[in-house]
């Protein structure tokens, strides 16, 4: 009797031509992007979001063409941040026209497409018992349609907003085998700091994807009154040493970033005077210094203009 | 999976899939040299897991449609979410319908579940049931009736009352 690898195909469902044909789209759509970023976080609640829709813009404001995936598909925030809730996706053979902000960012989520505030992302199934076994997947195949099927045009960079967690940024380099780089967000506190390491870990060391560097959001407070810098965290403790070497900068929180963020309007330009903008302006140099070759993390903090 | 007529000693080729019925997928494989025929159940799990992975039994020579997964299969999403994008050519009748829905219009209906049987009677919603399947959020009424109504009839209920609803609510997400 013959065995497996004797017999010729799948009986003729073409399984690995059709995964083949399905990474081949994200390819070919990706040709025309020149830098690919995605931006991760150990746990939640670290601003990750809030810094991508920043830096997203700071890199326009720079003249870069840029789109955004907001790749928490359960998630999705960023709609809401660059003030483009109520833009409609439109459908055409080609691929899917993205939201555009004011500014000409480029963005794709999952929001855009919910039927109302408080529906969340259900799937067609018969039913949704035992749904665990392939709600992943699920997610993954619509995070790949939106990198593949939006019709980005010519991108200088297209950034990934992932969930928070290691999880998601295995299945984005399997989408994305050139993946660009990978920054990471943290803010100063231990907990997160322990978290942020398994992220540098997976990234570096078992994806072998480059990380860009860490930012560390809500690093400090300026007083609106005087101006003075304050500790956010009472518990605060230093970066850890490996971290400062790759870090690409601290953000100082501003209460005015989160009513931005929560009205939908361009905070750098807005506030381009604001310390956190200074601050975001620097990140985004950076970035592009990475990409221009440079060795970023020989560079002294401000060396990039 | 590869398919081997023992038989023949001869590898089985795809021959025909249905559409899911309860949630499972029949795919049938025939022997090119004795025409034996198989055939192949998917249950639910199995069924769900191919769809989230948009492939196709039986292979596909279409083309795939931009976002075909997430137009076809996102339970929650609003009726107008990716309109076409209407052009000089488009035809005045499709214009002045308002163009259609991407959502009922999907390029491979092979995932949709295929009408139900007709048949002379199902459970009757009392009117206490009705008012609470109002009260279900309206984007997982639909997947909450039939669920329902499918829990009554697996279980010799004619009448849907609240007693059933509350007997069904360990089975569904949502709750009513």
């Amino acid at each position: 009797m013959k065995s497996y690898k004797e017999l010729p195909s799948d009986a003729g469902s073409n399984i690995i031509g059709q995964v083949t044909a399905q990474a081949n789209r994200v390819q070919k759509r990706l040709t025309s992007v020149k830098h690919t970023v995605a931006i991760m976080s150990g746990k939640g609640g670290v601003g990750k979001s809030s810094l991508t829709a920043n830096l997203a813009t700071a890199l326009t404001l720079k003249g870069n063409a840029v789109g955004v995936v907001d790749a928490d598909i359960n998630g999705p925030t960023l709609a809401k941040m660059m003030g483009v809730r109520n833009a409609t996706l439109t459908y055409t053979p080609a691929g899917v026209k993205p939201a555009i902000t004011t500014l000409g960012t480029k963005l794709i989520s999952m929001d855009l497409l919910l039927a109302e505030d408080d529906a969340p992302v259900l799937w067609n199934a018969h039913t949704q018992k035992d749904a665990f076994t392939w709600r992943s997947t699920m997610e993954v195949s619509a995070l790949r349609e939106f990198i593949a099927d939006t019709e980005w045009g010519t991108l200088d960079y297209l950034l990934l907003d992932l969930p928070p967690g290691t999880d998601r940024l295995p299945n984005v380099v399997e989408l994305i085998p050139n993946l660009g780089g990978v920054i990471v967000v943290t803010i100063p506190s231990e907990v997160s700091q322990l978290i942020v390491k398994k992220s540098v870990t997976m990234t570096r060391d078992i994806l072998n994807v480059p990380i860009i560097g860490i930012v560390e959001n809500m690093a400090s407070y300026v007083c609106q009154h005087c101006g003075e810098e304050e500790h956010l965290f009472v518990t605060e403790e230093p970066l850890d040493d490996v971290f400062q070497k790759i870090s690409l900068g601290a953000v100082p929180f501003d209460p005015r970033l989160a009513r931005a963020s929560d009205n939908g309007i361009a905070y750098l330009d807005e506030h381009p005077d604001a310390p956190a903008s200074k601050a975001l302006i620097q990140i985004a140099e950076k970035v592009q210094a990475f990409f221009e070759g440079e060795d970023l993390h020989a560079l002294p903090v401000g060396a990039v203009s | 999976m590869k398919f081997l007529c023992t038989d023949c000693d001869t590898a089985m080729k795809f021959k025909d899939v249905t559409r899911p019925e309860q949630g499972s997928v029949t795919a049938l494989f025939e022997c090119p040299d004795c025409f034996t025929e198989i055939a192949m159940f998917l249950n639910p799990s199995e069924t769900q897991m191919l769809k989230s992975l948009d492939l196709q039994l039986g292979g596909t020579n279409a083309a795939a449609q931009p976002m075909q997964m997430v137009r076809s299969q996102l339970e929650t999403a609003k009726s107008d979410a990716m309109p076409n994008e209407v052009s000089p050519e488009t035809s005045a009748s499709e214009t002045a319908e308002g163009g259609k829905c991407p959502f009922t219009s999907v390029i491979s209906d092979a995932f949709q579940e295929a009408p139900e049987p007709a048949e002379p009677t199902g459970p009757v919603w009392t009117p206490e049931a009705l008012e609470r399947l109002d009260r279900i959020p309206s984007f997982v009424r639909p997947m909450a009736k039939m669920g329902i109504e499918s829990f009554a009839k697996e279980n010799g209920h004619d009448e849907i009352t609240g007693t059933v609803m509350d007997a069904a609510r360990g089975n569904f997400p949502a709750q009513f």
